[in-house]
């Protein structure tokens, strides 16, 4: 299901791109790195190895710079999309083990952040169920859920 | 009495439960009914739409096939949340091969969804409700507040039908309520903490953070207001780390909270990072002159 870097482009109206840099000049990111949005777009649509490089995670996915192209560049979304082809070639953030690690919680009990006992005491302090109601209260609902994840690329992807 | 299933996502209950409470309260108080599911993290747009898009998809779409058979609407509290839901809304009711996979992904667990059960980010069901808000209102809380709108709830605009650079919603429902908005340089601006650069990047975040939170300094507000748990996550925490500041945060529910009457104690103030000690001490004065 994953897209290649040709199908990116095109969906993405990367060949629309005339190098005006409104990306590069609306990021803020770029502000404080070096993440240069319209040499991401430049390198993806003459077909480089734009997954390989570093600053591709720099990005927010704010979607300023998409929202202010001119020319329709769905840059956002493309660096979304470049990013699936960087974690299947093994490029990942500085941090690398810390997404891994919010996904395993997110296979574990179905949340991207897990209640700590520290919170659950507060729940009952303010008034809420220790525990929330959600996939991991029930042991059926959490099984189903990690049957759904097992078939999915992303366990796969975090489990290499 | 208009209902929507209640989507607190992980932040709301799992690290900050004062949000997750402070809406049941306001909603409450609003007569509006919320209906809990056995919903999963929505997922997030950062981690896991970047690492794989198909798997954020099944995911998304496993949460908006629960309350489809009840026929209600998912209202989310976080632009995190809303942004993932709302895009596979979007993106599934456009695109027929994604939503073919997607179904037959959900099928493995007897699941399916259609498309129709919709996601809704709590400020527009406020906005449909202005004068019950207004009506509401016990306390004049009398706030200065730099609002923040989060990104997703805001862009892409062709998904959100929202007007993303010349937003005035949550300036005008904190006035509802006595509150005034206080324009800040750049207030716009992301806050750092998406598309994983809070757990990939955290240095970059903490930049991003640090450039915005100098903006709102210089304008001396009682309050950060945010639409968003992973925005409040990250205004929290940041000035922890930063040492530098002490402004406290607020989600917009637990302001409206506040300023319907409910307890300091149950909308969960005591809970961040930021002390908000001297914003409950002028809540108490406000309480006295408006009783």
């Amino acid at each position: 299901m994953s897209k290649t870097m040709k199908e990116i482009t095109e969906r993405g109206n990367a060949y629309n791109c005339i190098q005006c840099g409104r990306c590069t000049g609306s990021c803020p990111s770029g502000r404080e790195c070096s993440i240069r949005t319209r040499k991401l777009i430049h390198l993806a649509k003459m077909g480089e190895e734009v997954f390989a490089v570093p600053e591709l995670w720099e990005c927010t996915t704010c979607f300023t710079c998409q929202e202010r192209c001119p020319k329709d560049v769905k840059t956002t979304d493309m660096i979304i999309e470049i990013r699936n082809i960087a974690v299947s070639e093994n490029y990942f953030p500085t941090m690398s083990e810390v997404p891994k690690i919010i996904i395993k919680s997110l296979y574990d009990t179905g949340s991207g952040q897990p209640l700590s006992p520290e919170v659950s005491k507060m729940r009952s302090i303010i008034g809420l169920a220790k525990e929330p109601f959600d996939v991991g209260k029930n042991e059926k609902d959490l099984k189903d859920f990690q049957k759904l994840l097992d078939i999915l690329p992303l366990m796969k992807e975090v489990a290499k | 009495m208009r209902e929507y299933a209640y989507f607190p996502g992980c932040i709301g209950k799992n690290v900050y439960p004062g949000i997750e409470k402070a809406t049941r309260l306001v909603f409450d108080t609003l007569d509006v009914g919320l209906r809990d599911y056995a919903y999963s993290c929505c997922p997030p747009p950062g981690v896991v739409a970047c690492y794989d898009k198909e798997s954020w998809y099944t995911i998304g779409a496993r949460n908006l096939a629960l309350s489809e058979q009840d026929g209600l609407d998912i209202m989310t509290i976080c632009a995190g949340c809303y942004g993932t839901l709302h895009n596979v809304w979007h993106e599934l009711n456009h695109n027929k091969e994604l939503m073919d996979k997607v179904n037959e992904n959900l099928d493995t667990i007897g699941m399916s969804y259609s498309g129709k059960s919709r996601p809704i980010h709590f400020v527009d069901i406020l906005d449909s409700m202005r004068d019950k808000v207004k009506s509401s209102k016990e306390i004049d809380l009398g706030f200065k507040v730099a609002v923040h709108y989060g990104c997703h709830y805001l862009k892409p605009s062709d998904v959100t039908g929202e007007s993303p650079e010349e937003p005035t919603l949550l300036d005008e429902l904190v006035g509802l309520i006595g509150c005034e908005s206080v324009p800040f340089k750049d207030r716009l601006t992301c806050c750092g903490a998406g598309g994983g650069v809070m757990s990939g990047e955290p240095d970059l975040s903490l930049k991003i953070i640090k450039t915005k939170l100098d903006n709102i300094r210089k304008k001396d507000v009682d309050a950060i207001v945010n639409i968003c748990s992973f925005c409040h996550m990250q205004f929290d925490q940041s000035q922890k780390k930063l040492k530098t500041f002490d402004i406290p945060v607020l989600h917009l529910n637990q302001l409206l909270g506040l300023a319907f009457g409910h307890k300091q104690k149950h909308l969960g103030l005591h809970m961040n990072l930021v002390s908000n000690r001297d914003l409950v001490k002028k809540v108490k004065m406000a309480r006295k002159v408006s009783a």
